[in-house]
C-alpha cells in the first residue's frame, strides 16, 4: 500500500512542477526575470530560503464591509512630485496619464453614475512627508492611489498603505525593492530596473562586446538603487565596472569626474540619472573628446534630453519599459486624447498612470468599493494577469512587479528608435546555466 | 491545465485512502486532538499528554479566550496595539484609544486632545506612569489626565507617522518613517537620528525598544541598528547575503533587511520581519521560518518578548516561543473556534480552543502575569495561562 502511495505521490509532484506556478506568465522564469546565470550566489551553492517564489495573502478582515449608502464620489487617490521637486515634469505626466483616465471613466457614467473624483497629493517633502499623505488619503477615504515616482516616497508611502489597507498602484517607481518588501498592498505595473540591467548587460557584453565599462550615475537612491543591479551583474558575467562617479541633481559642471573616467580608458560609459544631468554628462563627455558608446537609463527617453545634448545623443541606446511607437490602436488613440487634452506628447509616466488608473476602474467595476477586495482582484494573478494596456501587457511576478520584455531606445537622426529588448535566455557565454534555484 | 487537473485528482485519491499529506516523521509522532468534548481548553489535563505538551510546560499556553469588537464598546474593529497598564489595559485602533477598565470600554479621540484617531502603538513610563501614544498624525503624551500632543512642527518628532513608541527610563524613544526620534523627558531635549548621523540605509524605521543598556532600532532595509546609551554609539546588523530575494545560509545573521519590530528580554534580542524571525544573544544567531519551525507565518508585523518567551503577531496566527518549543494560535476559518498548535521539533500536538482568538492577522500583544491580550485585524482577545 505504502509503496503505492508514494508512486501515486510522486507522479501527482511531477505533474504539478509541469505547471506553471506564478498563472499567466507566459513560460517559467525565475523571480525578477533574473537570467539563470545572473541569480546570486548559484555558480556555488543553493540558497537556504529562496524568497518570492509565491504571491504573498493578505489574511486581514475587512472583506464583509460594505461602502456609505449616500456617496456622491468614489475618490481615487494620487501621489506624485507636484512642487518642489526636480522630477516635477514627471509627476505632471504622471498626473495628467491619471486624470484622462479619470474623465474617460466619468464620460462613461463612473462607478454606477457615481463620478470618480482624484484627490491629489504632492509627495516631495522632508522626513517622509508621504507617509502623511497617505495618512491623509486615509482620512478622505480613498478606495486605491496612483502613484508615485521617486523611490524614497514610495517605500514610505508603501509600508504606511500596510496600516492604513490601501492598495497603492505604483505606475512609475522603477526600483526593485519596492515591490520585494512582501507587502501585500503595492503592486507596480511598470517594469523595473532589474530588467533594465539585465537588458543592458546583454547589449553591452554580449552583443556589443565591451569589457571595460564605466559607470557615471546620480548620487540619489534612484541613481544607487537604479544601477545595482547592472554592476552585480557585469561582476556576476565576468566584467566588473571599473569605475563609478557620482553627480548630484542640478549638478551642471561634470568635467572633474569624466577626467578620472577618461583616465581609465573604458571601452564605453553608462550614464544613470534624470534626463537634465543625463544630457549635459554627454555633452562634456564628448568636449573631452571621449568617442566611447554611451549607455543609459530610461530616464533619458525624454524630449528634454534630445533637446539640451542636441547631436551628442546620436547613437546613445538606453531602455524603455514599453514601445511609445508600437503600430497599436489603444496607444494611438491614448496619444491623440492626451496630446489634445494637455497640449503635449505623453511620456512614459503619462502612459503607466493611464494604464494602472484603468486597471484600478476595472477592478472597481468588478468587485465594488471595498479596500482589500480592489487589493484582491488586483492582486489575484487571474484577473489582471495579462492585462492589456497601451504600454503593453501586464506580467506580474510573485511580488506583483511587471515583467514584461523591455525595449531598447536608440537615438538615430535625433530620435528615438525603439526595438524589443533581447531575449535574456542564451545559450552562449553569458546566459549558459539552463537551471538554477529559482526555475519553476 | 490538464497537468493540474490530474495531479489533483490523484491527489484527491490519495486524500480518499485516507492517508495524511504531510511527512510520515510528523504523523509518527502527531497526536490527534484532544476529543471534541472540549468546550474551553482550560479544562484539558496536560499532566496526561505526550512529550511534546510536556515540553511545552516550559512556556505558557493561554485560553479561556474572551473576544471583544465594536459590538463589546471598542471603536472600531481594527485593532493596532495593545499594552496592559496596571489594572487597565490601553487599546490602540483606527478609530481612537480604547482603555479597558472595571469590564468597561472608554474610548479617547482627536476631541480628548490625542493627535489622531489612529493609534498605532502604546507605552508607558514606569517611572512616571505616563501614557506615551503613537498615532497616525503624532506623538501624544497622556499625564495626570491631560493629553499633549507632540508633531513635526512643534517638537522634534521625525515624522508625524508615529510606528512605535517605547520608554526607556528617562528617555522616550520613537520609530517613524523619517528616521528614529529620541526624547529626553527630563531635559526636554530631542534628537533625530537618520541615515545622515546613524548606520541606516535610509531614514524609514518601524520598531524600536530598549534593554541591557541598548536601544535597538528596526530599520526598513537597514536591518537592526544597535545603539549603546553609554558610548552613543551606533551599530547596525543586516543580512550578511545582501540580497532581497534569498536567505543564503541559515543562522548567519538578521534573515533579512526589511525589519519590523524588536524586542529585547532576558538578554536576547529578538527580530522580526516579514520573511521570517531572528533571535541574538550577543555572539549567535538564529533564524526562525515557517518551514522550520513552528511560526505561523513569515509575516511578522510585531513581536513583544517576556522573559524568555516571544510572542509573535504573524498575518495568519499568533505564535509564541522560547526558541525551542513553540505555540501558535490559529482561530477557524468560518466558526470562533480554533486551536492552539505545540510545535518542538517534529512533533506537533493540536489543542482545540472554544473559543480562539478574534482573527488570525495579529497586530499587536502584551502578556504579563497570568494575561495576555491580542490586537487583530478584526477585534481584540484576552487569554489566561491555562496551565
Amino acid at each position: 500500500m505504502k509503496i503505492h502511495i508514494r508512486f501515486f505521490s510522486v507522479f501527482a509532484l511531477v505533474f504539478l512542477s509541469m505547471s506553471e506556478l506564478v498563472p499567466g506568465q507566459e513560460k517559467k522564469v525565475n523571480y525578477g526575470n533574473i537570467p539563470d546565470e545572473l541569480v546570486a550566489y548559484d555558480r556555488y551553492q543553493k540558497a537556504y530560503i529562496y524568497h518570492f517564489l509565491e504571491p504573498i495573502q493578505f489574511y486581514g478582515a475587512g472583506r464583509e464591509k460594505l461602502p456609505p449608502a449616500d456617496l456622491k464620489e468614489v475618490r481615487i487617490g494620487f501621489l506624485g512630485p507636484l512642487e518642489g521637486s526636480v522630477i516635477l515634469p514627471l509627476g505632471m505626466q504622471m498626473l495628467q496619464g491619471t486624470m484622462l483616465a479619470i474623465e474617460e471613466a466619468n464620460k462613461k457614467g463612473g462607478y454606477k453614475g457615481i463620478p470618480y473624483k482624484l484627490m491629489i497629493h504632492n509627495d516631495v517633502g522632508l522626513w517622509g512627508a508621504a507617509a502623511n499623505e497617505v495618512v491623509k488619503m486615509d482620512d478622505e477615504k480613498v478606495w486605491a492611489f496612483i502613484g508615485t515616482i521617486d523611490d524614497n516616497n514610495s517605500h514610505v508611502a508603501l509600508r504606511a498603505t500596510l496600516k492604513l489597507e490601501i492598495l497603492n498602484i505604483n505606475t512609475g517607481d522603477p526600483d526593485p525593492t519596492y515591490t520585494e518588501t512582501n507587502i501585500p498592498w503595492g503592486i507596480r505595473n511598470i517594469p523595473d530596473d532589474r530588467q533594465s540591467g539585465y537588458v543592458l548587460v546583454d547589449r553591452i557584453f554580449r552583443q556589443d562586446k565591451h569589457s571595460r565599462i564605466a559607470v557615471m550615475r546620480a548620487n540619489s537612491r534612484y541613481g544607487r538603487v537604479g544601477i545595482l543591479h547592472f554592476n552585480r551583474s557585469a561582476t556576476r558575467v565576468g566584467y566588473p565596472i571599473i569605475i563609478e562617479e557620482r553627480f548630484s541633481d542640478g549638478e551642471t559642471d561634470f568635467k572633474a569626474q569624466l577626467e578620472r573616467i577618461k583616465k581609465t580608458s573604458p571601452d564605453a560609459i553608462v550614464l544613470w540619472g534624470n534626463a537634465k544631468e543625463s544630457a549635459l554628462i554627454l555633452k562634456q563627455i564628448r568636449e573631452l573628446g571621449m568617442n566611447q558608446p554611451v549607455y543609459g537609463s530610461d530616464r533619458m527617453v525624454s524630449p528634454e534630453f534630445l533637446s539640451i545634448a542636441g547631436n551628442s545623443a546620436e547613437g546613445i541606446v538606453t531602455t524603455c519599459q514599453y514601445n511609445p511607437d508600437a503600430n497599436d490602436p489603444k496607444l494611438k488613440a491614448f496619444k491623440t486624447n492626451y496630446l489634445k487634452r494637455f497640449g503635449q506628447e505623453p511620456d512614459v509616466f503619462a502612459a503607466h498612470a493611464y494604464d494602472g488608473t484603468n486597471m484600478l476602474i476595472e477592478a472597481i467595476q468588478k468587485v465594488g468599493l471595498n479596500r482589500v477586495r480592489i487589493r484582491d482582484i488586483l492582486t489575484d494573478m487571474k484577473t489582471f494577469q495579462g492585462y492589456q494596456g497601451v504600454t503593453g501587457k501586464v506580467i506580474f511576478d510573485a511580488t506583483w512587479n511587471n515583467i514584461r520584455p523591455i525595449f531598447m531606445a536608440e537615438v538615430k537622426n535625433g530620435k528615438f528608435n525603439f526595438s524589443p529588448s533581447p531575449s535574456l535566455e542564451k545559450s552562449d557565454m553569458i546566459y549558459k546555466k539552463p537551471k538554477s534555484g529559482y526555475s519553476y | 491545465m490538464l497537468a493540474v487537473v490530474l495531479a489533483g485528482a490523484v491527489l484527491a485519491g490519495l486524500i480518499f485512502l485516507g492517508k495524511p499529506l504531510h511527512s510520515e516523521k510528523v504523523s509518527k509522532n502527531e497526536s490527534k486532538s484532544f476529543s471534541g468534548n472540549y468546550q474551553n481548553s482550560s479544562d484539558i489535563d496536560l499532566r496526561n499528554s505526550s512529550g511534546v505538551i510536556k515540553e511545552a510546560k516550559a512556556i505558557p499556553v493561554y485560553g479561556n479566550w474572551h473576544n471583544f469588537t465594536m459590538k463589546d464598546g471598542l471603536p472600531s474593529d481594527k485593532a493596532y496595539t495593545v499594552r496592559i497598564d496596571g489594572d487597565r489595559v490601553l487599546v490602540g485602533t483606527h478609530d481612537g484609544l480604547a482603555v479597558y477598565e472595571n469590564e468597561k470600554w472608554h474610548t479617547y479621540t482627536t476631541k480628548d486632545g490625542l493627535a489622531h484617531n489612529g493609534v498605532v502603538s502604546i507605552d508607558v513610563n514606569e517611572l512616571t506612569g505616563d501614557v506615551w501614544i503613537g498615532t497616525l498624525g503624532g506623538l501624544t503624551r497622556w499625564s495626570s489626565g491631560k493629553f499633549t500632543t507632540f508633531n513635526q512642527f512643534n517638537s522634534g518628532l521625525p515624522n508625524d507617522l508615529v510606528y512605535c513608541v517605547f520608554c526607556d527610563g528617562k528617555d522616550v524613544w520613537t520609530a517613524t518613517g523619517g528616521g528614529a526620534g529620541h526624547y529626553d523627558t527630563q531635559t526636554g531635549l530631542w534628537e533625530i537620528f537618520t541615515e545622515q548621523n546613524a548606520p541606516m540605509h535610509e531614514p524609514w524605521t518601524y520598531g524600536v525598544s530598549a534593554g541591557g543598556g541598548k536601544v535597538y532600532i528596526a530599520a526598513w532595509g537597514g536591518g537592526m541598528i544597535e545603539y549603546d546609551n553609554t558610548t552613543k554609539r551606533f551599530r547596525d546588523y543586516v543580512d550578511p547575503d545582501g540580497f532581497m530575494e534569498i536567505d543564503l545560509q541559515p543562522d548567519d545573521g538578521i534573515v533579512h533587511d526589511i525589519t519590523t519590530a524588536t524586542s529585547y528580554s532576558d538578554s536576547i534580542i529578538w527580530i522580526s520581519t516579514y520573511f521570517g524571525m531572528s533571535r541574538y544573544d550577543g555572539k549567535n544567531w538564529k533564524g526562525y521560518f515557517k518551514t522550520d519551525s513552528g511560526l505561523a507565518s513569515n509575516f511578522i508585523n510585531f513581536l513583544r518578548a517576556e522573559g524568555r518567551v516571544v510572542f509573535v503577531c504573524c498575518d495568519n496566527g499568533l505564535s509564541s516561543t522560547d526558541g525551542t518549543t513553540w505555540v501558535t494560535y490559529k482561530k477557524d476559518d468560518n466558526s470562533e473556534n480554533g486551536k492552539a498548535i505545540i510545535t518542538n521539533g517534529n512533533e506537533k500536538k493540536e489543542i482545540p480552543l472554544s473559543p480562539s482568538i478574534s482573527h488570525n492577522f495579529i497586530i499587536g500583544v502584551d502578556a504579563k502575569d497570568d494575561v495576555i491580550w491580542v490586537a487583530t485585524s478584526k477585534g481584540v482577545s484576552r487569554g489566561e495561562m491555562i496551565r
